[in-house]
C-alpha cells in the first residue's frame, strides 16, 4: 500500500516541524507497508538531487566522495557520505542529516560551503529527506578518507561563511509562488528543491549568492579557464528554452539530446546520466510543464 | 633589385596565406556540415522516439546514414592542422584535438562503435532498445565534445 502525499502536503511537512514529523514516521512505519517504496524513492531522489553525482568520483565506490568541483574560489572536494563511522557519516542520525542538507550546518555546528545547495534542499519534504537518508544508509560503506578542499585565501577560512550566510539571508529570494496546478507544482518542486537547477542556472551576485530561486535565466562563466557557466532555461522563446516543447524536455532529461540533435555538453551530461534520467516519465513531464509555464519567465 | 624581391615575397606570402585561410575556412564549414548532418539524423530518430511523428520505418535508414557518416570521416583531412579555435576562425575545435590526436581518434572510434550498435538496435525495431542505444551514442558524442569542443557557456 503506497501513501499518497501531494506536493502541497509535502511542503507542509517542514523539516523542523517535529510534530508532523513524528506523526509521519508513526503512520509510515507502523501502519503502512512502504519500505520498498521508500528505497526506490530514496534512490531516485539521491540520484536526481545530485547526491550520487557530486559525491562519487569512482563508480565502484559510490557516494564515497572525491569528486572535484573547480570554482573561482578554488577546488572543492566532496566528502564521503556513506555510513562509515570513521570517514563517512556513520554517526549521523536523521536530525543531523536534515540539519546538514536543509541548513548547511554540520553536526559539529560548523557551516558547510554553499557548494552544498542547502538553500534549495531547505524545502525538501521530510518524507523525501528521510527516503534519501535511508537509501544512503542502505548502500555499502566505504572507508575512503577524502582530502580537504583546496581553496584560495581567504575563502579557505570557514568562519567567514557566517558573514556570507548573513548576506545570503538578506539577498536570497527563496519564496516560491503558490501554484494551484498539481502537475506544475510537482514540477516546480523537482526543479527548485530536488534538482536545485538554480544552483547553476540562476544568476549570482556578491559571494556567489543566488538572487532569486525563481530566476533560471542562466549565468556566464566566471572566466575563460572555468567551466562554471550555465544557459538560460527560462521559458523565453529566444533566450531560453521556450521554443522547446514538453516532449523535447522529457527526451532531453532522459537521453541528453537537444531538439537539434546535438548532445548536451559539460556538467549537464553527468547530471542527466546520474540524475534526471532516474526520474520517471511523469516526473519529467511535470518538470517540462513547469519549465514552460509562466512561473518560469 | 632587393626591393622588387621583397615585394614579390610579400605578395606571394599574402596570396598563400589567403589561400590557406580560405582552405581552412572551407574545411571548418565542411566539418560543421558533417556534424550538423549527424545531428539531423539523430533529430529524425529522436522525433520518432518522442512520438512527435510516427514514421518509424525511417529510424533504420537514418541510423545507417549516421553510422556511415561517422565511419567514413577522414580525420586527417577533416581536421587538418591549423584549424582549431586558436586559428582566429569561427570554430569550437580545441587545439587538444591535435595535441592528443590518438585520444581523439579513440573517442571517434567509440562513437562509430556506438553508431553501429544503434543500427543493430534499429534492426530490432523496438523503440526502448533504440532509445537506449541512442543514449549510449549520445554519451560517447558527449565524451568527445567535453574533451575536444569549446564550451558554449
Amino acid at each position: 500500500m503506497a501513501i499518497a502525499i501531494t506536493n502541497l502536503e509535502k511542503r507542509k511537512i517542514n523539516i523542523l516541524n517535529y510534530k508532523n514529523f513524528i506523526k509521519f514516521i508513526f503512520i509510515n512505519y507502523f501502519f503502512l507497508n512502504i519500505p520498498a517504496y521508500c528505497a526506490d524513492n530514496g534512490k531516485i531522489l539521491a540520484y536526481a538531487a545530485g547526491c550520487y553525482g557530486c559525491h562519487t568520483s569512482n563508480n565502484n565506490t559510490p557516494f564515497s566522495g572525491g569528486y572535484k568541483i573547480k570554482t573561482k574560489y578554488g577546488i572543492f572536494i566532496s566528502p564521503n557520505i556513506t555510513f562509515d563511522s570513521m570517514n563517512g557519516i556513520g554517526n549521523w542520525d536523521f536530525k543531523s542529516f536534515s540539519k546538514a542538507i536543509a541548513h548547511g550546518i554540520g553536526p559539529n555546528g560548523k557551516p558547510y560551503y554553499p557548494v552544498l545547495p542547502y538553500k534549495w534542499y531547505k524545502d525538501l519534504s521530510t518524507k523525501d529527506s528521510l527516503d534519501i537518508f535511508n537509501y544512503i544508509k542502505s548502500i555499502p560503506q566505504s572507508s575512503i578518507k577524502q582530502k580537504p578542499h583546496n581553496l584560495y585565501f581567504p575563502y579557505n577560512i570557514r568562519k567567514f561563511l557566517w558573514i556570507r550566510r548573513i548576506l545570503e539571508e538578506k539577498l536570497f529570494k527563496s519564496q516560491i509562488p503558490v501554484i494551484k496546478n498539481k502537475v506544475i507544482s510537482e514540477g516546480a518542486y523537482l526543479v527548485k528543491n530536488v534538482g536545485h537547477c538554480g544552483a547553476c542556472h540562476s544568476p549570482r551576485t556578491i559571494f556567489s549568492i543566488v538572487k532569486n530561486i525563481n530566476d533560471l535565466s542562466g549565468r556566464p562563466k566566471s572566466n575563460n579557464n572555468l567551466n562554471d557557466g550555465a544557459p538560460n532555461i527560462s521559458n523565453n522563446f529566444n533566450k531560453g528554452i521556450g521554443s522547446w516543447d514538453e516532449l523535447d524536455i522529457v527526451f532531453f532529461l532522459k537521453n541528453g539530446f537537444k531538439p537539434n540533435g546535438d548532445y548536451v555538453e559539460s556538467h549537464m551530461s553527468s547530471i542527466i546520466e546520474n540524475g534526471t534520467s532516474y526520474l520517471n516519465e511523469n516526473q519529467l513531464y511535470a518538470i517540462a510543464k513547469y519549465l514552460l509555464s509562466n512561473y518560469n519567465k | 633589385m632587393f626591393k622588387i624581391l621583397a615585394i614579390l615575397v610579400t605578395v606571394i606570402s599574402i596570396f598563400c596565406g589567403n589561400a590557406f585561410s580560405q582552405d581552412a575556412e572551407n574545411i571548418i564549414k565542411y566539418r560543421k556540415n558533417i556534424m550538423k548532418s549527424i545531428g539531423n539524423h539523430i533529430s529524425v530518430i529522436a522525433l520518432n522516439l518522442k512520438g512527435k511523428v510516427d514514421i518509424s520505418s525511417d529510424i533504420l535508414p537514418h541510423s545507417k546514414a549516421l553510422h556511415i557518416t561517422l565511419a567514413a570521416m577522414d580525420i586527417n583531412k577533416t581536421f587538418p592542422e591549423g584549424t582549431s579555435n586558436n586559428s582566429g576562425m569561427k570554430t569550437t575545435a580545441l587545439p587538444k584535438i591535435w595535441e592528443k590526436k590518438e585520444l581523439f581518434i579513440d573517442k571517434m572510434q567509440e562513437s562509430i562503435n556506438k553508431a553501429k550498435d544503434l543500427v543493430l538496435a534499429a534492426e530490432e525495431n523496438d523503440k526502448k532498445i533504440i532509445a537506449k542505444a541512442l543514449g549510449a551514442l549520445g554519451k560517447s558524442c558527449g565524451n568527445c565534445h567535453n574533451e575536444f569542443r569549446e564550451k558554449k557557456n
